[in-house]
């Protein structure tokens, strides 16, 4: 997905003239556009956008990027590209990024049919304080109309030194044409990565002389790079992938060396090396990971009683799962764990650099993983870019097996993660040894396991058990459910109040809290089936349990993988007791279905015995995710899924 | 000075009296704790107005939260903005034996803008806090005072504001001089009648509520602030951003309204003056010229808030709007009504609480804060014609189900009115569906659906209908239960005229329709309006209320494949319930079934022990939906 470009020199001694578009003009054909022929259901296009990032001398504006755009309007589903908001990040009252210079114009066609231009009112750009560090600068485009053409363009100040702005080229719209200007002072080196599908129509770099000058008489050349894409198509999501930025496509810049007035060259992304001893002494790392004095005095208490180091490591995870309450906050690092500790509640950071902590204190040898979750999208693996991490996990070797803990839930059970962290791959770094690759896979699946007991009454009433059993991310799923009930009682009045033909008589719910342990669901039930048995036939749909009442994949095709996740596993068994004398005459097909390549598989059958029969079925998702590839067969199996569901048992009394 | 000590003295007695330092959990009255997941065991609140501009708000709020589910509740979130400043805010967290364990400070609390959506400006922000105690239960107290620059609007007193919370002691005190008076409303307020003392220059009253049980969500019931406790209270003279004011009723209200914030302000510049009389030159029914212009707005403007300052009640100038063709409720009706006069018809500014549910202003109490939305009046000989300026789809004199059926207050010449939008009936709101399907042999199915809706159910399409076929091509499972269609032709075309009707027609396959099991081919009969079960609720306590009813007709002919004979058809159906009806028919013709599903919901409010006949009503459409026909090969 990822691409390297190489950064060619191609040395121009002429001057190049200005590369924005011309500002202000539009065309007629422009004017009378009625739609983009090369997507006609777009409500709007982006028919020019120009960026220009460069790197000033200037220490409070060190980065100053201008953005000019502009954009035709089809249908009044468009209008909302009309309320422009521009995020600026606010570090503190000294470092702050400033917007400046913003122009718009809007180009519609008046009561007469002229063509008309409305500027913008300077007056009403509003600044919108989000949070801490986050500040939106707001403004509305006046007089929208379908057809109209809208045209701005700013420029954004930013005292974060280096850091050139990423150039999304697709976006929710279409564009005809998007180019970013970059011009980097020869004294600065940057990886430059394009993600997602599409390909550049134009990569070239020119030298620009004596562009960049410090102060003290040092002056540089800088090489002007373009990059441009031409007939972008808008991008669109689909149900089931990760983060979307793992296919937009873009241009990322990160800074890999600096050399300074005296010419020495300074590594800024460095290799893996680097980083994992930049990691090992950050005082937002690896130095929180080393205060274990925080946590003596509890191990003592903790590990009293334990010998080996699997219950050690149990009785550490809990006391921290127990402990801490997450703030929701996705980090990889921690400004200070102790802080953390004091306020019970902290970011992942917080809490999983304590539990490392905590966890060397009880002499256990824990490493750290730093990974990307699931909306963050994949992390670069061309260079080491730490910026695409924003999650930390423990990682811990117990005789041979490896556990990956994640304390901010309490619900989750010893060496599960949560989904959140299921996503590509992480790095594992050991202070001891160098960090490497491991795949972010799920250690368990999502289980689950139906079993009905259920006898016909005279009366027409189904009478007998169901139980369910639960494991792995399924029962992680069920316990919180049953969690966000007051009391169990009141989860079981829910679910029997959500279920009319059913009333449950008693209920049993076993290893609520033994996270380790299946979770168990027993209910005595009486159904309503039949209003009594006096018919000729009875038809009785034996998918009344967990039944999918509509296919889940409704595209024809998809251009994206389906990521699950997780590996699915549910059974089902079925067994009837009817009253004596009646038998079964019909029942569905047993059907036994199969992905490609072992990617899933379901079973169904019925086993009938005199007036007794046994219903059971397995469904099996063996892969966590499935390519488009793969997509039409998975669409498939539900859809015979779902036709078998339509059918019933049918039987009747002897005569 | 003297005065203001004699105050003081009577909170400090008040509050002692009251006053509960002991937050011990095992003292909750046990009737507290069933379906609690929090407990208010205190909460004080000292409205003292000391002038028109000068409202100090002094809150005391005490609650256990019993368990995780309750945390929210231990959380403070605190609205304030230029106007209404946080003076002061505190907080003391205690375990369940009553000892404190950690102390909370305004430096905890996280700044945010309370800016939703896309809005130009609002100035509002809010302090919040939420507290990390993992070890439950735990009360947290908050002291806070907040000082506001306005006495035209206060807060609604709920002392019991959500369902699984319950409430030990309450108290609202509410004191001014006795030249800011007061009208204040009681809604099942079942504490001791209000208490109102006299000291000083002060004039004080006091609400108290006890003992107020947790309760449950039920669905299908009136609204919260039908049904929990409160006291209302609005003042009869007042401040708002240097605007003074005063009203004791809707027609007076309405009066201030035209005197203070619209007054002067829908003046049309002259170039779009003199294209609205050219507009309109040629037609002389004064309805139709309305139309015209109604429509010539919404094909200029759009929907941009700004709400700021006074702005929050004002509506932006009209030239403004002209100009920049945007503006919020207000400055779109404020707008419109100036195009309108242009042409010489009159309207009026119509303030309405815009809601799915039907919100009524309260009929004899008139406040500024039973409103969120603008917009207009029409009257017209034999004819009140109402339009909402804010959307750009509405056929003119269309009121969808954000603003049907419910008291707005019109601002006339002569004062405000209240006066109740049109309303649909239940047999107006109709779906009425006509498919015809021809299945094979195989089970596919090709065929075509037309429906047309009508009354509240026009907009059922307006999340597609401007949308492109691709994106509508998307949704139609959104809609449609059929499984693996293919749609060939999807068409949706709106009849704007005064009875406005959406028409949606599409012609498809579907492979798969039924499904064969060996000799047995299973043809679902309704694929296309299926109902959902309703949960049962136990003890209800609290009213059925259909917001809003309707009718839906499906009729589909099925033409059945050659060469099978009926093995199982499903019976007719006909349920009577005092919510509705329900009826399905299934008729056989030699090769051609016809279907016909007719499902009404009746609109009004029953008692608290019907709510099982909706759930029946429900469950029986439920499994009639999903009865199929059963066919044999011969």
């Amino acid at each position: 997905m990822k691409k390297y470009l190489l950064i060619i020199f191609i040395l121009y001694s002429f001057q190049l003239k200005a590369q924005d578009f011309k500002e202000w003009t539009i065309s007629q054909a422009e004017m009378e556009m009625k739609s983009y022929s090369k997507d006609t259901s777009a409500n709007a296009v982006v028919l020019n956008e120009f960026g220009d990032a460069r790197i000033t001398d200037d220490d409070q504006e060190n980065i100053q990027f201008k953005y000019h755009t502009k954009i035709k309007i089809f249908k009044s589903k468009g209008f909302s590209n009309g309320d422009i908001l521009i995020p600026i990040y606010y570090g503190d009252n000294n470092t702050f990024e400033t917007v400046k210079d913003i122009e718009a114009i809007t180009f519609y066609k008046d009561n007469n049919g002229m063509i008309q231009k409305q500027s913008f009112d300077a007056s009403k750009v509003f600044k919108e304080k989000k949070n801490k560090h986050w500040t939106y600068i707001k403004f509305a485009m006046p007089n929208l109309q379908e057809g109209c053409v809208i045209e701005y363009k700013y420029t954004l100040r930013s005292p974060y030194h280096h850091t050139l702005r990423k150039w999304d080229f697709q976006s929710e719209l279409p564009k005809v044409y998007s180019e970013y200007l970059v011009h980097i002072p020869a004294v600065y080196e940057y990886n430059v990565s394009l993600t997602g599908p599409l390909k550049l129509s134009k990569n070239e770099a020119l030298l620009e002389k004596d562009c960049y000058s410090p102060g003290g008489g040092f002056k540089a050349d800088c090489s002007k790079i373009t990059y441009r894409m031409e007939n972008i198509p808008a991008f669109v999501i689909e149900e089931n992938m990760t983060a979307p930025e793992n296919f937009l496509s873009a241009i990322n810049f990160e800074l890999s060396l600096i050399t300074d007035s005296r010419g020495l060259k300074h590594k800024i992304t460095q290799d893996w090396k680097d980083v994992d001893a930049l990691l090992k002494k950050y005082e937002y790392f690896g130095s929180q990971i080393k205060k274990k004095d925080l946590f003596k005095d509890q191990v003592v208490t903790l590990l009293a009683d334990k010998t080996d180091g699997l219950s050690k490591a149990k009785a550490v995870y809990e006391y921290i799962k127990a402990w801490f309450k997450w703030n929701n906050q996705e980090e990889k690092y921690s400004e200070s764990i102790k802080k953390a500790y004091e306020s019970h509640t902290g970011s992942s950071g917080d809490i999983n650099l304590s539990l490392a902590a905590a966890l060397n204190a009880a002499g256990l040898n824990p490493e750290t993983v730093i990974l990307s979750t699931r909306n963050n999208g994949f992390v670069n693996k061309l260079y080491p870019t730490l910026s695409n991490f924003d999650y930390v996990v423990v990682k811990l070797d117990i005789e041979g097996k490896t556990y990956l803990l994640d304390a901010t839930e309490p619900l989750l059970p010893f060496g599960l993660l949560p989904l959140r962290c299921i996503n590509d791959q992480g790095r594992v770094i050991s202070f001891t040894k160098p960090s490497y690759w491991i795949d972010m896979v799920a250690s368990q699946k999502r289980t689950k396991h139906y079993i009905a007991d259920l006898t016909l009454q005279d009366n027409g009433k189904f009478k007998g058990t169901i139980t369910k059993f639960s494991m792995g991310y399924e029962a992680l799923g069920q316990r919180k459910i049953i969690k966000n009930f007051n009391s169990l009682e009141e989860f079981v009045e829910n679910l029997d109040e959500k279920l009319p033909k059913i009333k449950i008589l008693k209920s049993e719910i076993s290893n609520l809290d033994s996270l380790e342990k299946p979770l168990g669901e027993v209910y005595t039930i009486e159904m309503d089936a039949f209003d009594n048995l006096n018919k000729e036939k009875f038809y009785f749909n034996p998918f009344f349990m967990d039944r999918i009442p509509e296919n889940p994949f409704k595209l024809n095709e998809r251009s994206y993988p389906v990521d699950l996740g997780a590996v699915e596993d549910s059974r089902i068994i079925i067994n009837i007791t009817l009253p004596d004398k009646f038998s079964v005459i019909n029942q569905p097909v047993n059907l036994s279905l199969a992905l490609p390549d072992g990617g899933g598989r379901f079973i169904s059958n019925t086993l009938e015995e005199g007036n007794k029969f046994t219903f059971s079925e397995i469904k099996q998702l063996s892969k966590a995710i499935y390519t488009s590839e793969e997509y039409p067969a998975l669409k498939e199996l539900y859809n015979k899924i779902i036709q078998l569901q339509k059918t019933d048992i049918i039987f009747q009394k002897a005569k | 000075m003297k005065q203001k000590l004699i105050f003081s003295i009577l909170i400090c007695a008040t509050l002692s009296v009251k006053s509960q330092t002991n937050y011990q959990v095992a003292q909750i009255p046990k009737e507290l704790l069933t379906r609690a997941s929090a407990v208010v065991r205190n909460m004080e609140l000292n409205i003292n107005v000391k002038d028109l501009d000068d409202v100090t708000y002094r809150y005391k709020i005490a609650t256990t939260i019993l368990n995780k589910n309750g945390d929210d509740e231990g959380g403070l979130y605190i609205w304030y903005n230029k106007s209404q400043q946080i003076k002061s805010v505190k907080g003391v967290v205690y375990d369940k034996f009553s000892i404190p364990v950690g102390k909370i400070s305004e430096k905890d609390f996280k700044d945010v803008s309370t800016a939703n959506g896309f809005s130009l400006f609002e100035d509002s922000r809010a302090k919040i806090f939420r507290p990390a105690v993992t070890v439950y239960p735990y009360t947290v107290v908050y002291e806070y005072e907040i000082h506001a620059k306005q006495s035209m609007v206060f807060p609604d007193w709920f002392p019991k504001h959500s369902s699984d919370v319950s409430v030990e002691n309450a108290t609202l005190q509410f004191s001014s001089k006795p030249n800011f008076s007061i009208r204040y409303r009681e809604n099942r307020y079942t504490g001791d009648s209000v208490k109102i003392y006299k000291s000083g220059d002060f004039t004080t009253y006091i609400w108290k509520a006890k003992n107020l049980e947790a309760s449950r969500y039920e669905p299908y019931s009136p609204s919260p602030e039908e049904i929990l406790t409160s006291v209302r209270i609005a003042p009869n003279t007042f401040k708002y951003m240097g605007v003074t004011g005063s009203f004791t009723n809707w027609n007076e209200m309405g009066n201030w309204m035209n005197d203070k914030l619209l007054k002067d302000r829908n003046t049309i510049p002259e170039a779009t003056a003199n294209y609205i009389r050219e507009l309109t030159l040629n037609i002389s029914d004064p309805k139709l010229k309305a139309k015209k212009i109604y429509e010539y707005m919404q094909q200029k403007t759009r929907y941009v808030g700004v709400q700021i300052g006074i702005g929050g009640y004002q509506p932006f100038k009209a030239e403004d709007v002209d100009r920049t063709s945007y503006g919020d409720c207000k400055g779109l009706a404020n707008y419109t009504q100036g195009l309108l006069k242009v042409a010489g018809i009159d309207s009026y500014y119509a303030v309405i609480y815009g809601d799915d549910y039907k919100h009524n202003a309260l009929l004899d109490f008139a406040s500024m804060d039973q409103f969120n939305h603008v917009i207009l009046c029409i009257p017209f000989k034999n004819d009140t014609t109402w339009v909402d300026c804010t959307n750009k789809e509405n056929p003119f004199g269309y009121l969808g189900d954000f603003t049907d059926d419910r008291l707005a207050l019109i601002c006339t010449k002569s004062g405000g009115k209240l006066i109740r939008t049109p309303k649909f009936t239940d047999e107006q709101s109709l779906q009425n569906r006509i498919a015809t399907f021809e299945i094979d042999a195989e089970g596919n199915l090709s065929g075509n659906i037309v429906t047309t809706f009508t009354g509240s159910q026009y907009d059922n399409r307006s999340s597609i209908v401007n949308e492109p076929l691709a994106e509508q091509l998307k949704k139609f499972s959104d809609f449609y239960s059929i499984d693996n269609a293919e749609i060939q032709s999807f068409k949706i075309t709106q009849d704007k005229s005064i009875h406005p009707v959406t028409t949606e027609t599409i012609t498809l396959k579907a492979r798969n329709y039924a499904s064969i099991n060996g000799k047995q081919l299973y043809l679902p009969l309704n694929m296309m309006n299926r109902q959902s079960p309703q949960k049962e609720i136990s003890n209800r306590t609290s009213a059925v209320k259909i917001n809003r009813g309707y009718v839906d007709v499906d009729v589909t002919t099925f033409i059945l494949p050659q060469g099978f004979k009926i093995d199982f058809k499903p019976d007719n159906h006909n349920i009577e319930s005092t919510c509705g009806t329900y009826r399905s028919t299934v008729e056989q013709k030699g090769e051609i079934i016809k279907y016909t599903r007719k499902m009404k919901l009746k609109e009004g409010v029953y008692p608290a022990d019907k709510y099982q006949d909706l759930v029946n009503l429900y469950q029986s459409a439920y499994e009639a939906d999903n009865e199929k026909l059963i066919l044999v090969a011969q």
